[in-house]
């Protein structure tokens, strides 16, 4: 069974069609990025498969065990410590009082937080550090798909390309699904497996690319040359630098 | 939602002991303030004489003597319970009908008109309804506490809610939160903000609409005390029962509201740079 099955998806928001007729197949193992003009519904489509939004029309199969959501903003509850944070998560997961501390310090460390880090509140940390504990809280309940809904779009280039790779060694070995969503090509080349394409008004998946290799096997002269030759040869990509900022709400 | 497993006992204790002091020593700014408002009272003294404006000492002597006097408790303790149960009330129903409102934007449509009508209701006004109602008695002076707080109440937890950050609903609900889990731990926490300042605000109402309603609904009280002293047109005694009735609200703040908003904005205080904590 695949991680992440839609089957014919639709979704309207007040009577407007933002998504139709959308079918996607994540398998096992891959993280599958998710790309498409600014206002396309790529984002609203990862709410419905996450269970955030009731979907209008269509089937999900969720094969996965448990997901992890890591959003364009940290979303981090400001009252609360990074350690606060992070054991959030996993006390909605149910995981005994006794075994979030454990949790917590080995989550931590996957994602470079120091232990003077987690005592502290968000407001004291810089995007970068919350990004990381927003990271650090989806991992901690041990998911076994997440869902990356833009969670890189407000750092700057260095921050996000350190991000990336956080998200590239986590994921190495095949042991996390998941969905990017992104308008970044060159951030799809490095992270993601397969690549789809969302229509521009949501009218379904026009089509999914695979890479030739695995994303730590990839150089950054690889994904570049990538998104060179799609973006000049590839009919697919033809439109996803489109924007149309009446369409984004 | 804050563990601190990995800060150990001493350090919590230190840093507790930190904040009360740092506390207290922000009191020296208010002592300067009431030493401002002393000279000012003193200045009006010297102009207009004792039958006017008695000095601060001699109002200070008659608070001390009324501090002896058993009796003198009595009533302040009357006021005190009144205030206190009309305000607990008042922040009940008041802040129950505002989280309801924020949640329900059809419920804010009917309850807004109202809250503007109770609003412009003079409190006077309702106190004589109130007198008609329940005689002299406790009940009197809830009611018109009820009515004159419940509104601030209602829309610091009613925006409060409004004004939320929706993004913690979604992360919440991403991570598996029901509607009520999410309410409890995200939304109600939310609410602080804007709810504390209108707690603040009806607890000063309830003092002040206590002293008025027993004062005129003649139900005892301090404002009864108040009431004797306007008819001995002594001045002493109606100024000390002023300043008992605002260390009973002092103290109520001070016990009561600020350690419970001092608690939940710790995260507050580590945003403020070094210096300017209070």
């Amino acid at each position: 069974m695949s991680a992440l099955n839609l089957k014919g998806v639709g979704h309207a928001y007040l009577g407007r069609t933002v998504l139709d007729g959308i079918d996607l197949t994540i398998s096992r193992g891959e993280i599958m990025a998710l790309v498409g003009p600014s206002g396309c519904g790529k984002s609203t489509l990862a709410h419905i498969a996450a269970d955030l939004v009731e979907a209008n029309a269509g089937q999900i199969a969720r094969g996965y065990r448990r997901h992890g959501m890591i959003f364009q903003e940290p979303s981090l509850l400001p009252w609360a410590t990074a350690e606060g944070n992070i054991a959030f998560s996993l006390k909605l997961a149910g995981v005994p009082r006794r075994q979030r501390a454990a949790r917590i310090a080995e989550t931590a460390e996957r994602v470079a937080l120091l232990p003077e880090d987690l005592r502290k509140f968000p407001v004291e940390l810089s995007g970068g550090m919350k990004q990381r504990v927003a990271i650090a809280r989806a991992l901690a309940v041990q998911p076994d798909f997440i869902y990356f809904d833009e969670p890189f779009t407000a750092l700057d280039v260095a921050l996000r390309r350190r991000m990336q790779d956080l998200v590239i060694d986590t994921c190495a070995g095949g042991q996390l699904s998941g969905l990017f969503i992104t308008h970044d090509l060159q951030e799809a080349a490095r992270l993601a497996d397969r690549i789809a394409v969302l229509d521009s008004h949501g009218r379904g998946v026009l089509g999914i690319r695979p890479f030739p290799s695995a994303p730590a096997e990839r150089t950054d002269t690889t994904n570049f040359e990538w998104v060179q030759s799609t973006l000049g040869n590839d009919p697919l990509f033809r439109h996803i630098h489109d924007v149309d900022e009446r369409q984004i709400t | 939602m804050t563990t601190r497993r990995h800060v150990s006992l001493p350090e919590r204790l230190a840093d507790r002991i930190g904040r009360v002091l740092e506390f207290l020593w922000s009191g020296w700014a208010g002592i300067a303030a009431m030493c401002l408002l002393a000279a000012v009272w003193q200045a009006g003294h010297e102009a207009y004489g004792s039958f006017i404006l008695t000095s601060p000492v001699e109002t200070l002597q008659a608070a001390g003597a009324l501090s002896a006097d058993p009796r003198a408790w009595i009533i302040a303790f009357t006021t005190l319970q009144r205030a206190v149960t009309g305000f607990a009330l008042a922040a009940l129903l008041g802040g129950g009908l505002g989280i309801v409102a924020g949640y329900s934007p059809a419920t804010m449509r009917l309850a807004s008109p109202l809250v503007t009508v109770i609003l412009g209701v003079p409190p006077i006004a309702w106190i004589v309804l109130a007198m008609i109602w329940f005689g002299g008695s406790d009940a009197t002076v809830r009611t018109v506490i009820l009515i004159a707080a419940l509104p601030v109440v209602f829309l610091g937890a009613a925006r409060g809610i409004l004004t939320r950050d929706r993004g913690l609903d979604r992360m919440a609900q991403a991570f598996g939160a029901g509607p009520l889990r999410r309410f409890v731990s995200v939304g109600l926490r939310q609410t602080t903000t804007t709810l504390f300042p209108g707690l603040a605000l009806a607890l000063g109402t309830s003092f002040k609409v206590a002293v008025m309603a027993e004062l005129l609904a003649n139900a005892g009280g301090i404002g009864g005390a108040l009431a004797d002293a306007r008819t001995n047109l002594d001045i002493a005694d109606a100024l000390a029962w002023v300043i008992v009735s605002v260390a009973l609200l002092i103290a109520v703040e001070y016990t009561l509201i600020y350690p419970v908003k001092g608690e939940l904005d710790r995260w507050r205080r580590a945003a403020q740079p070094w210096g300017i904590k209070r």
